[in-house]
């Protein structure tokens, strides 16, 4: 069995912005692994082919074991095809059945099963050929597997999931290091410090509610406090951290301060003091000292974000943080707003005051105001800092990448940018 | 109308909270007017604005002079079709 994920349709992608311009659906988090991870344990293989955005192939291949964009894939094996937002959980199918699809309740393709025999019946020389002829040819059924529709949706399930995720994993015990003097609350049972990771002393792991699962390499500075459930990536450091129950932290993070029920994809930086509450951070952001979000509203009412930085979608939940895009930076002392929706690739300035909901990605926010700042090159030469500071490389086809992802970005910005040289002449 | 040079001048003080009779042509934004780099960006907006103008910002917060942002700015009008008094 040959095992697709794909990445779409455009519309429904773009309400996984800004973290998902830069990636695939499946690579975000919930719980200790990715939304790929699952599916593929669900479907019980260990890797599988997969169909994204044009844009993105280029870069996402480098990131990646499995052939990207490959239609030669579509031929030779059953097929199993999954949207990368399912969640894994709910995903049944039957691998002895016949061919069909799952229809979601637009009437597109979240899955579908392919047997070999019949391939033949669809058009398989390209990924869309193909998922369109398989609704056609196939026997189609109404889908009642759930997913995802926005990031918050990972990030409040993001405790529970951690749970069934170490359940699943298996694994307790201390086979890395913890100095004392220093304390476990809760059983045991449900912590797990891996191999490499050290845990100084003076640091209280509370288990009570929910496991605590420490990766490879993890370091844990003293006065620090995990509250499970958590899960804290390999080489990521905790730095006196308050970590708040339900936060997944991905690899090599550097975490100080309040952080509760957030999702940090990795190789992020939230080094200082300051709240990060029911947030979704993405992959090389730094946030300055003391930089805060907001999780709940003042009168308790759901929040809603601005996610086209025009029409305000209700999240159904009274908490909700900022989601934070690739490569964002934040100066010292910045506010965010109750589920504020930062943009990729941005620069952005404290005013003293809560900043705008809406900040788009590229935007230099100075003065509370988007501007064209430096420009993408001075960000761009930034990014090939930051990673390069870790070992990684930016590369020819990460820098495409972002072309494409400053002129998808473009029209909104450029409105958000006149806007903001109007408010500096009224000033 | 004001010419190119006298708008930048206006705006340049207004953003950097000076006397517009103070500046010169010959004068650094950074050096001489001490602008911060914040404010370099605040100018090439304020600009855009004052002329109804679009400018690449590298090339824009390359010009070091009130003089040649007085070139610059004229050169960028031409180009984008925008009247303006020399």
């Amino acid at each position: 069995m040959q095992l697709i994920l794909f990445d779409g349709p455009a519309e429904k992608r773009a309400k996984f912005y800004p973290l998902a311009l830069s990636r695939p659906i499946w690579e975000l988090r919930c719980g200790i692994t990715t939304l790929s991870e699952k599916l593929l344990a669900k479907a019980g293989v260990s890797e599988a082919a997969c169909f994204v955005p044009e844009y993105m192939a280029g870069a996402y291949a480098q990131r990646t074991q499995w052939k990207v964009n490959d239609p030669a894939v579509l031929a030779g094996d059953d097929l199993l095809i999954l949207n990368g937002r399912l969640k894994a959980a709910g995903v049944k199918f039957d691998r002895k059945g016949p061919s069909k699809v799952g229809l979601d309740e637009d009437g597109q393709c979240l899955w579908a099963w392919v047997r070999k025999a019949d391939i033949s019946r669809v058009k398989s020389g390209s990924f869309d050929d193909l998922l369109e002829s398989a609704k056609a040819a196939l026997p189609a059924e109404k889908c009642d597997w759930p997913t995802y529709n926005y990031p918050w949706d990972l990030v409040l399930e993001n405790g529970d999931q951690i749970t069934a995720d170490c359940k699943a994993a298996g694994r307790s015990g201390i086979e890395g290091t913890v100095e004392q003097p220093g304390a476990i609350r809760g059983s045991a049972k449900d912590v797990y410090v891996a191999a490499g990771a050290v845990v100084h002393p003076m640091v209280v792991i509370d288990a009570e509610h929910g496991p605590v699962y420490l990766d490879q390499d993890v370091v844990v500075h003293p006065f620090t406090r995990i509250e499970g459930p958590c899960y804290v990536g390999r080489a990521s450091v905790l730095l006196g951290t308050r970590c708040r129950e339900g936060n997944t932290i991905g690899p090599v993070c550097r975490v100080g301060g309040e952080v509760e029920e957030s999702i940090i994809q990795g190789h992020s930086n939230k080094y200082h003091d300051g709240f990060l509450g029911h947030a979704y951070v993405g992959e090389w952001v730094n946030l300055g000292a003391l930089t805060t979000n907001s999780d709940l509203k003042n009168d308790y009412s759901d929040v809603t974000v601005l996610l086209d930085g025009r029409t305000p979608v209700d999240t159904g939940s009274t908490k909700v943080g900022s989601l934070i895009g690739d490569h964002t930076k934040t100066s010292i002392g910045v506010l965010f707003n109750t589920g504020a929706y930062v943009g990729a690739m941005a620069l952005i300035m404290a005013t003293g005051k809560v900043l705008p909901k809406w900040i788009p990605s590229f935007a230099w926010l100075l003065g509370g105001q988007v501007t064209k700042g430096f420009g993408k090159a001075q960000l761009y030469k930034t990014a090939k800092v930051a990673m390069s500071r870790r070992d990684c490389q930016w590369t020819d086809a990460d820098e495409s990448m972002w072309d494409a992802i400053y002129e998808m970005t473009a029209p909104a910005r450029d409105i958000a940018i006149k806007k903001g040289r109007r408010a500096m002449l009224r000033k | 109308m004001a010419t190119v040079s006298e708008r930048v001048k206006t705006v340049t003080a207004r953003v950097l909270a000076m006397d517009p009779g103070q500046i010169k042509p010959e004068q650094n934004f950074a050096a001489d007017l001490g602008a911060e780099s914040i404010q370099s960006v605040e100018l090439v907006a304020m600009f855009e604005e004052e002329f109804g103008i679009e400018m690449d910002e590298d090339a824009a917060l390359s010009v070091q002079t009130v003089g040649g942002a007085v070139e610059f700015i004229t050169r960028v009008c031409k180009e984008q079709g925008v009247d303006v008094e020399e």
